[in-house]
């Protein structure tokens, strides 16, 4: 079954250059893709294209068989409570507690009144409690959110997404500005959401190792277009040079080991 | 790396228009202020009498205060009325502040909005308060009514433009990462921006309580609004009771020492929770 469909996007922020130039390709039920890609590939833009969070300039991309590109207000925030997205930055509202960062995933299911002003019911707390055991945060659930590190407000971003039912997973640089340890960490868990739950996960990465190691199929971006697509195995160092350009010889150098990204 | 050689002259420092801007001004006014002194016109006045006039004045109002055409229950009384005018027009500033900052700041609101709201508020904010009230009073007449008017349009351009400058500073990752979600626009206002600004909303309305607090006092003897602003005027433009006036001063004084604390109780329990 197809989950996602991305059929010839372009995007173009003005002017002549392109962020993504006509990029295709569909995502089965249950794979593991990572795109990889030097930094301005495009790989967020095109990521951000699939909830709509950026507008396409022209291409269709269909979630679950659905167009996100005519979608009304309505069916759009239907669709994007069915997409999880997880971020480099993890995006948490850092003065509210875990538990109320996690229960935020709900809000597409709620009405305007009940969301704003924060009134869950026991079930949804309790669910939240159970998402924030299965990933080990069960003792922090009253602790403001700027008080935990990295590794942990990124875990606190899975349940937030996991919380929503989603069929299909979002992952923007996950494990870009987290320590080897902490990295290793949310990977596992995203592997874990994706095997056990059989939850699709599409993830950009800047560490081609990484992606070898967990993704079930790589995707690579380069100026906006697709490099290549295909097993992490047949990824040769021929292509990661394509892909990388001169960034590839330091990535290829630090392959299998632990690579900063910034 | 270059390392320079300690003979290495230090190179000039470049000419920075503002700070020789700064510096002219500065220069100019400390002339002028010179100048102004060197040749005041005392010829009228005895100097040595008249200094010695305000320091007895001085000293009446500020070392013997006393009550006389008021009784205590009526300082009180007036001065919660003052209170209360400053509270009220707070409150309605807040209440319109809000509104119209979720309409104002960039991240919340189409751009033209934005634009048409901060130009009206900036005309609202560039008219002083005593102003207002007396545009409001050619319609609602000299008084309460007109000063409550003002003072609330005057407070609500004030805080459009402080509530917005606090939602536009929340972090827009947030934002996106409750809409990717399927979060709708005020659920996005009330879980993301009311959180991450509650403590610069919070410290804004007071400070703002604090500023009406004493327009209602000025506004009290200017637009007949009564409560202890009004007590003041009759003291000092009718009475010339001196010790009633150092009553009155120290009555305001202590309240808004009073009030100065609550805000930084206020201002450091938000910080932490």
């Amino acid at each position: 079954m197809t989950i996602l469909h991305v059929d010839n996007v372009r995007k173009t922020y003005g002017g002549n250059s392109y962020a993504l130039d006509g990029v295709s390709f569909s995502v089965e039920k249950g794979e593991f893709v990572a795109i990889i890609g030097p930094s301005g590939a495009g790989k967020s833009t095109l990521l951000r294209c699939v909830n709509r969070l950026i507008f396409v300039t022209s291409g269709e991309v269909s979630v679950n068989g659905i167009a996100v590109t005519g979608l009304s207000n309505p069916s759009l925030r239907r669709l994007r409570r069915t997409i999880g997205m997880i971020f480099q930055h993890y995006n948490l509202v850092n003065r509210l507690t875990v538990l109320e960062n996690v229960l935020h995933g709900r809000l597409g299911y709620k009405s305007t009144i009940a969301g704003t002003c924060g009134f869950y019911t026991a079930s949804e707390k309790n669910r939240a409690y159970e998402i924030l055991h299965a990933v080990g945060l069960h003792e922090h659930i009253y602790k403001r959110c700027d008080q935990l590190s990295g590794g942990q407000k990124q875990r606190v971003g899975i349940a937030r997404a996991l919380i929503q039912d989603p069929t299909l997973m979002l992952c923007d640089e996950p494990i870009a500005s987290l320590d080897p340890s902490a990295a290793k960490i949310v990977m596992d868990t995203l592997r874990d959401i994706n095997t056990r739950l059989g939850i699709t996960v599409v993830a950009n990465l800047h560490q081609v190792h990484v992606a070898r190691d967990y993704a079930t199929r790589i995707i690579g971006v380069n100026n906006g277009r697709v490099i290549y697509d295909g097993l992490p195995k047949d990824l040769t160092i021929d292509i990661i040079q394509k892909i990388y350009g001169s960034e590839a010889h330091d990535l290829i150098l630090a392959d299998g080991d632990t690579h900063g990204t910034h | 790396m270059h390392v320079p050689t300690p003979h290495t002259p230090l190179p000039r420092r470049p000419f920075d228009r503002s700070s020789f801007v700064l510096s002219a001004t500065l220069a100019i006014l400390a002339v002028l202020t010179i100048y102004g002194f060197t040749t005041f016109d005392t010829n009228g006045v005895d100097m040595d009498m008249a200094l010695d006039m305000l320091g007895d004045n001085a000293k009446t109002l500020f070392f013997a205060p006393g009550l006389s055409n008021v009784t205590i229950e009526g300082l009180l009384k007036n001065l919660g009325v003052t209170v209360a005018l400053g509270f009220l027009t707070t409150v309605l500033g807040a209440v319109i502040g809000m509104v119209f900052a979720l309409a104002s700041a960039l991240n919340l609101a189409p751009v033209w909005l934005s634009v048409v709201v901060k130009a009206f508020t900036a005309v609202v904010r560039a008219i002083p308060t005593v102003l207002w009230v007396l545009i409001f009073a050619v319609s609602a007449g000299l008084g309460s009514v007109a000063a409550v008017l003002g003072m609330t349009f005057h407070s609500a351009g004030y805080l459009i433009k402080a509530y917005a400058e606090s939602f536009e500073e929340v972090d827009a990752g947030s934002i996106e990462a409750l809409k990717a979600s399927g979060a709708d626009w005020w659920q996005v206002v009330g879980q993301v921006f009311i959180p991450s600004s509650r403590a610069a909303l919070m410290s804004w309305t007071f400070l703002r309580f604090e500023i009406n607090f004493s327009t209602a006092i000025a506004m009290g003897a200017a637009a007949g609004a009564g409560g202890i602003g009004f007590d003041m005027f009759m003291a000092s433009g009718f009475y010339l009771n001196l010790r009633e006036m150092g009553a009155f001063t120290y009555a305001i004084l202590i309240f808004a020492v009073l009030l100065e604390y609550v805000a930084t109780k206020l201002h450091t329990k938000t910080m932490q929770g």
